[in-house]
Order: structure tokens, then sequence, then C-alpha cells
């Protein structure tokens, strides 16, 4: 910035109220500004309008139904229910093996104790509902998925999962947005039992409301509506885990 | 590799703790928060598939409010690609006469305002008085002249003193503090 320019034009009080000048030009600058009503008068305003604009951003609304500190809660307690989950099923495994899956306890996001289902051929059924869009927090569920899938294929119990992304969960199975795609592709390629379900209402609301771009990753099977899907799970017997 | 896999955890880091403002950037821009969301995230994931890009660590902010800008000006692209870009605003949120004075918030009257500058003028001003950019970092993130950055920034400010401080009946704000020192 040069000094020279000291007809103040509007750039140059810009510059003065951003700061952009050098100290010793500003203190010049000021002295210019100061000895002149008018120019007083428009760095004023110029000032105002700067905080005016910090003021209006200082809190922004949070994307719709999104509190990352709950529901990293509820993650960990999803992570804290399966564990508890697998060291109830080994430990039965260990003494009664044949009667596993009935014994398998799943605490949900609210501590709350659910029996997953098992069918008639003892296959546990899991839903998780995914509505955190933290990539984090989904990298943590695959973990969990994985482990249990892991676990059951090692001692031949039947186990299905489906992964219901739904609000802000879509995200795991956008194209642009997930950072976990080839890890979907390659579980849902290992794991056949394992599904990742997308609710249709909300690509439906993004693109037609928003007019987002959404394009879901192959992977991605769509449901009319992730709610109505996990609450026919729940009543079809499905164990339900909120994350 | 080494070093790389250093980078990539330092950037996640970095992306961690600078996410909130990132995202109140993206909201000054769209005013939305699915949209500013989708921003923040497809920019946070071109950033981590970028990572070897990031030359200096230190300006890890700087890159990123670049990425996003591009993100963010694709998607307007892509939304009016008939349209001049420079010339797009959000939807109009001039009020009839009731509405108007019924809209009373000062921060209200500030993202209204602000709403109907361009895209252009939108970015500039908010990397300026949000992110605390210089003009030179401006000019470095949208890639354009610095002068370009000061006549947009000219023309932002002049419409909002126009709309927030000009109009009858329209509360002044309390001034401002002190000048910040310069860089």
């Amino acid at each position: 910035m040069s000094t020279e320019d000291t007809d103040l034009s509007d750039e140059s009080l810009n510059a003065i109220v951003d700061g952009e000048y050098p100290m010793h030009e500003q203190a010049e600058l000021m002295a210019v500004v100061q000895a002149d009503a008018s120019h007083s008068n428009r760095m004023c305003a110029l000032r105002s309008l700067k905080v005016m604009v910090q003021n209006a951003y200082a809190e922004v609304p949070a994307p719709a139904g999104r509190d990352r500190r709950r529901r990293r809660a509820g993650l960990m307690g999803v992570a804290a229910s399966l564990a508890l989950g697998l060291a109830a099923v080994l430990g039965v495994g260990l003494s009664d093996g044949g009667r596993q899956a009935e014994r398998f306890v799943v605490l949900d996001a609210d501590g709350r104790g659910q029996r997953p289902a098992v069918a008639e051929d003892q296959e546990t059924r899991i839903v998780f509902h995914l509505l955190d869009g933290d990539m984090d927090a989904a990298g943590e569920l695959l973990d969990e998925v994985e482990t249990l899938l892991a676990d059951y294929r090692h001692r031949k119990a039947a186990l299905r999962i489906e992964v219901v992304a739904h609000s802000d969960g879509l995200a795991l199975l956008r194209r642009r947005l997930s950072s976990h795609q080839e890890r979907v592709a390659s579980l849902a390629r290992t794991y056949p039992n394992l599904a990742f379900v997308a609710c249709s209402n909300t690509v439906r609301r993004l693109r037609v409301e928003k007019g987002l771009e959404v394009t879901l990753i192959p992977e991605a099977r769509e449901t009319a509506s992730g709610v109505t899907h996990v609450v026919r799970r729940q009543q079809e017997g499905w164990a339900y885990i909120k994350v | 590799m080494i070093g790389f896999l250093q980078r990539r955890l330092s950037l996640r880091r970095a992306l961690e703790s600078v996410r909130p403002r990132l995202y109140r950037l993206a909201w000054s821009w769209c005013h939305d928060a699915d949209e500013a969301n989708d921003v923040v995230q497809e920019a946070c994931l071109k950033a981590m598939e970028r990572t070897a890009q990031l030359k200096d660590p230190a300006r890890a902010e700087q890159w990123l409010v670049k990425i996003m800008s591009n993100v963010f000006l694709d998607r307007v692209r892509a939304r009016r690609e008939h349209m001049d870009i420079t010339a797009v605003e959000l939807e109009s949120v001039d009020d009839g006469p009731l509405e108007a004075a019924q809209r009373s918030h000062a921060v209200d009257q500030v993202r209204a305002a602000i709403r109907t500058l361009s895209v252009d003028q939108r970015m500039v001003l908010t990397m300026v008085d949000l992110m605390e950019f210089s003009y030179a970092e401006v000019s470095e993130t949208l890639e354009i002249p610095v002068g370009t950055v000061m006549s947009r920034l000219c023309r932002a400010r002049r419409r909002l003193k126009e709309r927030l401080l000009l109009q009858v009946g329209m509360p002044r704000p309390a001034a401002a503090g002190h000048l910040r020192r310069v860089k």
C-alpha cells in the first residue's frame, strides 16, 4: 500500500480499517483522517460495517439435527455396547456355545438394553441408524461393524447388519462427501450379509429443496424413508442402534 | 512415506481445529446449513486427498479456504451455468414494508444485506472480515489481483452502507472498537 494516495478514496479508507498499511503509514493516514470530519465519518461507517459483519456471523445455525457432542457420545455408547455385546457373546460361547446369540445384549445410545433379533435360524440382526455426518464417527462405526462381522464369521454364526444412513449421516454414502468409499465397497464385497441403505427422503430434500447435487455410491441401496425403514426393522425384531 | 503420513496426521488435526471457522465462512456464503455443511465436507475430503500439495503447514487454513472456495464456486457454476457468475446473487430477500418492519433483528438485517451482494463480493468481504485475511491472502486464495480484491471489497461495503446505515429510521450501530494493528 502507498500513502501517496492521500485523497483518501474509499479503497484507501477500507485499507486503513483492515490494517493493510505498514504501521508508520497507518499513523500518517490516521492523522489525515482525524483532521477532516468527512473522512472521520466515512471511516467510522466502514469500521461499523466491519463489526456488524463480524457480529452477524459470530454464531451461525448448525446443520439440521446436528449435535456433534451428543452424537459422539452416542457413538461411544455404541462402541461400548458392541464391546459389551461381544464380551457377552464370547463369554457365553465358552460356556454353552449353542445359545450365545440369544444372550447377546446391546445397549442403545441412551444406555437402554436391547436384545438383538434372533430368528428361528439363530441369525442375529442389527440395524445401525447413522445420523452423524462426521466422517470420524462414521469410520468408528465401520470399525465396529467390521469387528462384529469378522467375529461372527470366525464363529460361523449367522449375522445380518444394515447401516441406514439418514439426514447428515447420508454423507457416508455420498460420492462427493464420503471419505470411506473404498472401505464401504470393500466391506460390502467381503460381507454379503452387510447392507448400506440410504434414505430417499433425505436425498430428495437435499436435491429438491436445497438444489444440491447428491450422487450415492454404488453400494448404497435406497429406501423410501430411513425412519420408516428402521421402525419396520425394529418391529421385525432387529436390534436398533442409533449413531 | 513417514513425512507424508506426518503431514496427513497434521492436516487431520488442522482440519478438526479449523472446521468450525470453515463452516462459519461457508455459511456466510450459502446462508444455508445443509449446503454449508456439504461445502465444508467436500473441501475437507479434497484436502485429505491432496495432502501432498500442502507445502507450508503453517498456511493450512488459507489452503483449505482456497479449496473450499473452488468447491463452492463449482457448485454455483453448476447450478447457474448459464448465468454470469460475477452477477450471481442469492435469492432476493427484499421484503415488503410489513415484512421489512418485522425484520427487526440486527443480525438478520446484516445477513439479508450480505445476501444481496454478488458471490464474488460476498466471498471477498467475508474472507477479510470473518477470516481476517489480508488483501494479499485473499488475492492468492481467489487467484485475483489485489486491486480487484480492493474494488470488490469497496463495492460490497458501499452497498452494505446504503442498505444498513443510510436507510431512514435504521438505528446506527455503536462505534466500532479501535483499529487493529497492522500486521
